[in-house]
């Protein structure tokens, strides 16, 4: 059993000598064990610049290095030329058209209105459909006169704006030619390429000679304002025939919308003769038009715009709506899970909550265009829910961020209620509280920052998910209209994510709208930041406070 | 109190007298030559310090135990010896030196690996890799690149048969060495520990997690280790620390308050604090 | 004292019935998930597995057993009246049957070949694999009124048509509603496996410096920082990232190369933090008990904490692969091509030496490598994404959208189960 008393050690050199002499190494200066660990090192920094190569990439396909050549520069002039071209001019006047064309649209409601009841009463009678539909048309005849009389009045504004219009746009395209062609000069000249660039030839607009006929046009203008106001004075003093007294009193507003009218007309005039084409564009316009444009209109033969308005509204009304559902659902199953349900329960459905959230969020969205969206239009027909006519809307697109929501939610919150100490629980028993009252008076107020952050990063994936809103939204780019109430939710809609994988890849590279996207894009990006930012200050709390 | 001088004359040494001492020649064994040599070492944890001026030698072959309260800074000092504190964060030397054969170990110019070679350790908690009992004694070895199987199973036998554990397990060596009971996992420990064949052994409160059965199964074999390495033991247990060092070295709130010749330190300490933590009046 | 009477008896009161009642509340909002859950899985599994189970075929030719939806590609199906009789045919069986086409398919279609063969084919719109083989694919979707052309349809020539085009009424086609969805299996699966293999090793190699290297300090909290950040950040961004970075400043263009790498960082934060746990783990006894026989660090965590903290590390990585696998957005711009109608090995090779942005002049022999990962591919989630969003719901596109749907969805269920499954078992095993 006794160890051997003579010790032959694989080194022979003495303690002294070993300890003192460094290791080897490929390099002088570093050990081996330095380089390997520097290699490490440098992949852990790979997260770093990943996240600064995105930065970069967005930044520069957006904003650009040189701002006037990026997204809020070229929007500036998008907005410029749409000044010095004259298009503005010309949507002056076409407001006032839209005006007439509002009252028709007005009286058309009330036609139709009309028109139902009428049939109804037919019907009431005992005439057959087509021909309770027949009399009730033909009972509708002097009003609809008078809407045709309405509408002419608009005609010979309309004379004057469509070769005005051509003429912007003409002045318009020829203004952004140039541009283009400066462009490509001056990337020629940057390269070297001097007979290329010589090449390139243009002729500057004159704009002055190209916004001439607009000044030219204000006095057949306000001719045709004369006439415009003459002529609704006069649908002032002959109110729309009105068949009954209900129809009475649905027109009664009529008047009131032809004085109004009447009374913007001035200022429209007013707007046209200070119209001045060189009147220059604040330097922010660009960037302020980017956040409160309401329009994000591409493509278009007019104007287009790039408002992220609509977009985010639409993005905010699903995530609201995805949060609605998803919050109580995921809590709510997070807390049972937790606290009440029985361990065979525990175990079994833990798991399949955590399956959930790898179903694919494409698979989703199919599910949605091909189950759900008409499941719920199923469900308006049979008159469960309120009318509504697209199936692809707000709220199918909701509920189904709201199931992709829910796992992260229920996971994170059962993550913090678990990290409740024990003692807490506990005591509360020991006090005789029983399970509700400890689970609504202790353990949520304890565990209520690590909730807050399961919805916080709950809503941080909502928003940024792509395929199931691309899919399921509709994909109409509006502000819905939020004075229907609830109703605002069967809308279909756009969203940030959507309209960047939409249409990138229809955007010409480098174009106006390719650094729109991108600054889409980088609106995202700093909307996930600042959400996960939020909740991990919100966790950070919580720590301190737990002690 | 900062330097208290240890009462027993032992600065001077003698090289000849190494030479197969017994255990009971106490007095003979004392005047063994120093092997680590302490010299006012302050340790600090970030801004607190941990230890302060430690002065004292180690000599060779003999069992030097650290005893002293929770926190006295005891296993810290220990684990200076071998420079395992380089892996906690934020800890460094402040003042002061720690010469191992007349090399300071904080020197730039030391091979931490070398010194680890050769200053082995043992820890509180028993940890063997969760391989077989065989590939946890000969880890170290082949890490210095020997897969000779004879040098191998050599190896294995002589060391298992150090810790007293080859009796126990040979017929068992390929199975886990997780599969062990708490005592022989932790002198399968000591096994990988003398199989490289350091020079000093350190022992961490190798017995803290141990039945007493397994405890003196330990001890035991301290009393045999002795013979060949250098062991510096931290202990809790003032029995144990009576039982099986040589010297013992009693700290209190990062200073060393005594050290003495353990016989001397249990019956006449010359402090009062060391009075009192023996007779258990704190601690 | 009777027992009634006794002070710590139950009673009913409002406490205890609110409890009830939240109870059953709480219960029900956990079942209305997992219900929604079990709806969206029966509906695509009922809808979606006839589609491929219907078109399992025996036969004598090698591998025996053949299926025409997984194996085969997508072809654009015909649905019109012949003689007022409706017939629905894949785009292969159309021109057979019609005798018309270019002068390329024709042959094609009539000289049987393996369609998966890695041969080099002329490029042609219409994809044109054997007509045995495209024969069956449609029977399997044929409804029962719809005689099923014989599978023996004798070789078309290529000059005159056969049938007069005049009897040939109401002549609808749908994109992709025939055939299969081969080229999108293999394009999911390379793109899982090239941008696994590069997450899984920045992954774990940053992992390994983060837990086992790393002291305290600003940079490594800028490090954390950034990759929690990187875990928030949407996966259009990604793609945005991907086009930005890969595909235009690395002139990669629409490519499998681009695809893996945005795919690649995009999953980086969940390995790199399922990494670290694994690693983490592992006991730091461990560590110590290695570095104090006087281990260097490197063959402390190469012999005794890596071996241990692997299986942990992989399977969490499985759930990687089903993130990689399931998203769509990434891939949109930077890998995915709507109809690619060459595998990636069966592009042609034209050129003995081509420039190709950052990798200057590619020579013949690696030509080949160049067109595979320079070349974009079809993907199941891109695909569904195109037959559910750029062709009408109706009964004949139902096929191929469900399909495509049961198909993908059963993958990454599978790879999450198989993730689910390591994991109970990991922890069973391993304690230590």
């Amino acid at each position: 059993m006794s160890p051997s008393p003579q010790i032959k050690r694989i080194d022979q050199r003495p303690l002294r000598e070993a300890i003192s002499t460094r290791g080897r190494s490929l390099v002088p200066w570093l050990t081996k064990d330095e380089l390997i660990k520097y290699f490490f090192g440098a992949n852990a920094w790979m997260s770093i610049v990943v996240l600064g190569l995105i930065m970069l990439s967005l930044y520069s396909e957006s904003i650009g290095f040189n701002p006037s050549r990026g997204f809020f520069g070229e929007n500036y002039r998008n907005l410029l030329v749409y000044r010095q071209a004259g298009l503005e001019f010309v949507d002056i006047l076409k407001k006032e058209t839209s005006g007439i064309d509002g009252l028709g649209k007005y009286l058309a409601d009330v036609r139709l209105k009309e028109l139902l009841r009428l049939i109804a009463q037919g019907k009431r009678d005992g005439k057959p459909a087509d021909q309770a539909l027949t009399d009730a048309n033909n009972a509708l005849t002097p009003f609809d006169d008078y809407v045709n009389r309405l509408s002419t009045l608009g005609d010979p504004l309309n004379v004057i704006i469509s070769p005005l219009g051509d003429a912007a746009t003409a002045t318009r395209d020829a203004v952004t030619d140039v541009e283009h062609k400066k462009q490509e000069k001056e990337l020629y000249l940057r390269s070297n390429k001097k007979e290329l660039a010589d090449q390139v030839t243009y002729q500057e607009v004159d704009l002055d000679a190209a916004v001439k006929p607009l000044h030219d046009a204000l006095p057949s203008i306000q001719d045709a304002n004369v006439k415009l106001a003459a002529g609704l004075a006069l649908f002032l003093t002959q109110p729309p025939p009105a068949l009954d007294e209900t129809m009475k009193a649905e027109l009664a507003g009529f008047n009131e919308q032809v004085r109004g009218l009447m009374a913007v007309l001035p200022t429209y005039e007013n707007e046209l003769e200070t119209w001045n084409p060189h009147l220059p564009l604040p330097w922010y316009k660009g960037v302020t038009d980017f956040f409160f444009n309401t329009n994000w209109l591409t493509a278009s033969s007019w104007q287009n715009y790039y408002g992220i308005l609509p977009l985010l509204a639409g993005s905010t009304l699903i995530s609201i709506v995805a949060l609605v559902i998803a919050v109580p659902l995921g809590v709510g199953a997070g807390v049972y899970i937790n606290q009440i349900a029985t361990p065979w329960e525990q175990h079994i459905i833990k798991p399949a909550i955590e399956f959930i959230s790898a179903i694919p969020s494409v698979v989703l969205g199919f599910f949605g265009v091909a189950v759900l969206g008409q499941f719920l239009l199923q469900l308006s027909q049979w008159g469960i829910l309120p009318h509504f006519s697209s199936r692809l809307n707000i709220i199918t697109a909701g509920i189904l961020l709201a199931f992709m929501a829910v796992p992260t939610i229920f996971t994170l919150t059962e993550d913090a209620i678990n990290n409740v100490p024990r003692s807490f629980k506990e005591a509360s028993y020991a006090l005789g509280a029983n399970r509700l009252q400890t689970i609504w008076r202790i353990i949520l107020p304890a565990s209520l920052s690590g909730v807050i952050s399961a919805v916080l990063l709950g809503f941080g994936r909502v928003i940024g998910e792509t395929m199931v809103v691309l899919l399921c939204a509709g994909n109409s780019i509006q502000i819905p209209p939020m004075s229907d109430g609830l109703m605002v939710l069967f809308q279909p809609v756009h969203t940030m994510t959507g309209i960047i994988a939409q249409e990138l890849g229809e955007a010409e590279r480098g174009g106006i709208e390719w650094h729109a996207l991108f600054m889409v894009g980088l609106f995202l990006f700093v909307i996930s930041l600042g959400i996960n930012f939020l909740a991990q200050r919100v966790v950070k709390r919580f720590k301190i406070s737990i002690g | 109190m900062d330097e208290s001088k240890p009462s027993a004359q032992t600065a001077e040494v003698v090289p000849t007298k190494v030479a197969a001492p017994s255990p009971s020649d106490k007095l003979a064994r004392l005047n063994a030559p120093t092997i680590i040599d302490i010299n006012n070492v302050d340790f600090y944890y970030g801004a607190s310090k941990a230890l302060h001026g430690i002065n004292f030698p180690i000599k060779n072959k003999l069992v030097t135990a650290f005893i002293g309260p929770s926190g006295c800074g005891k296993s810290t000092l220990l684990r200076c010896l071998n420079r395992m504190n380089d892996l906690v964060e934020g800890t460094r030397i402040g003042a002061g030196s720690i010469k191992i054969s007349g090399v300071d170990i904080y020197d730039p110019s030391v091979d931490v690996i070398e010194l680890r070679k050769r200053v082995g350790m043992v820890f509180q908690k028993s940890n063997p890799f969760p391989k077989s009992i065989y590939e946890n004694v000969v880890y170290g070895l082949r890490l210095q690149g020997i897969n000779s199987k004879s040098r191998l199973d050599e190896t294995v036998e002589r060391s298992l048969r150090g810790a007293a554990l080859w009796e126990e397990v040979r017929d068992r060596l390929h199975t886990s060495a997780l599969g062990l009971s708490g005592g022989q996992q932790q002198r399968l420990c000591i096994a990988r520990a003398i199989a490289v064949e350091p020079e000093i052994i350190l022992m961490d409160e190798p017995c803290s997690a141990l039945d007493p059965i397994a405890t003196v199964k330990v001890e035991e074999l301290i009393h045999q280790l002795k013979q060949d390495y250098t062991i510096v033991i931290v202990t809790h247990n003032m029995q144990q620390a009576g039982r099986c060092s040589d010297i013992t070295a009693f700290f209190y709130m990062g200073r060393l308050i005594e050290i003495d010749a353990t016989e001397k330190i249990f019956t006449n300490p010359t402090q009062k604090q060391t009075e009192d933590y023996i007779s258990g009046r704190f601690g | 004292m009777t027992t009634r009477a006794h002070p710590f008896r139950r009673q009913a009161t409002v406490a205890a019935l609110k409890e009830t009642i939240v109870f059953w509340l709480l219960r029900a909002f956990t079942y209305v998930i997992l219900g929604f859950g079990a709806i969206i899985f029966s509906i695509i599994i009922y809808k979606g597995s006839p589609a491929v189970f219907g078109s399992i075929r025996f036969d004598g030719a090698f591998p025996f057993i053949h299926n025409d939806f997984l194996f085969t590609k997508p072809q654009t199906l015909h649905i019109f009246r012949y003689k007022g009789e409706l017939k629905q045919m894949s785009a292969a069986q159309y021109y057979a049957f019609t005798g018309e086409g270019t002068p390329e398919t024709a042959p094609a279609a009539a000289t049987p070949e393996q369609p998966l063969a890695p041969a080099v084919h002329a490029t042609t719109e219409v994809v044109t694999p054997s007509p045995a083989r495209a024969t069956n694919a449609a029977s399997a979707l044929l409804a029962p009124a719809t005689p099923t052309p014989p599978a023996e349809t004798p070789a078309p020539s290529a000059a005159q048509p056969k049938i007069d085009p005049n009897d040939i009424t109401e002549h609808e086609t749908y994109s992709y509603a025939a055939g299969g969805i081969w080229p999108q299996i293999v394009g999911t699966v390379l793109l899982v496996i090239g941008s696994m293999t590069i997450a899984l090793i920045l992954g774990i190699f940053s992992a390994v410096y983060l837990s086992e290297y790393s002291k305290q300090g600003p940079l490594i909290s800028a490090i954390r920082l950034a990759i929690v950040n990187l875990a928030g950040v949407p996966s259009i961004v990604f793609g945005l990232f991907g086009v930005g970075i890969f595909v235009i400043g690395m002139g990669w263009n629409i490519s499998l190369l681009a695809g893996w790498f945005t795919l690649a960082f995009m999953v980086l934060p969940v390995i790199i933090t399922a990494s670290e746990e694994s690693l983490r783990a592992v006991p730091r006894g461990f560590r110590e008990g290695s570095l104090a026989l006087g281990a260097t660090k490197w063959q402390t965590i190469f012999s005794n904490v890596l071996p241990y903290a692997l299986p942990g590390i992989l399977t969490s990585s499985v759930l990687g692969i089903a993130r990689v696998a399931g998203e769509t957005a990434p891939i949109l711009f930077t890998a995915a091509y709507a109809t690619s109608d060459k595998l990636p090995w069966e592009l042609s090779i034209t050129p003995n030496r081509m420039h190709s942005g950052f990798l200057g002049y590619v020579e013949y022999p690696f030509l080949w490598i160049h067109d595979f990962a320079l070349h974009g591919v079809s993907a199941l989630p891109y695909h569904i994404y195109v037959v559910s969003s750029k062709i009408p719901q109706n009964e004949y596109t139902e096929r191929v959208q469900y399909g495509t749907a049961f198909v993908f969805l059963a993958v990454v269920m599978a790879i999450a189960l198989s993730s689910v499954l390591l994991r109970i078992r990991l922890r069973n095993r391993l304690k230590w």
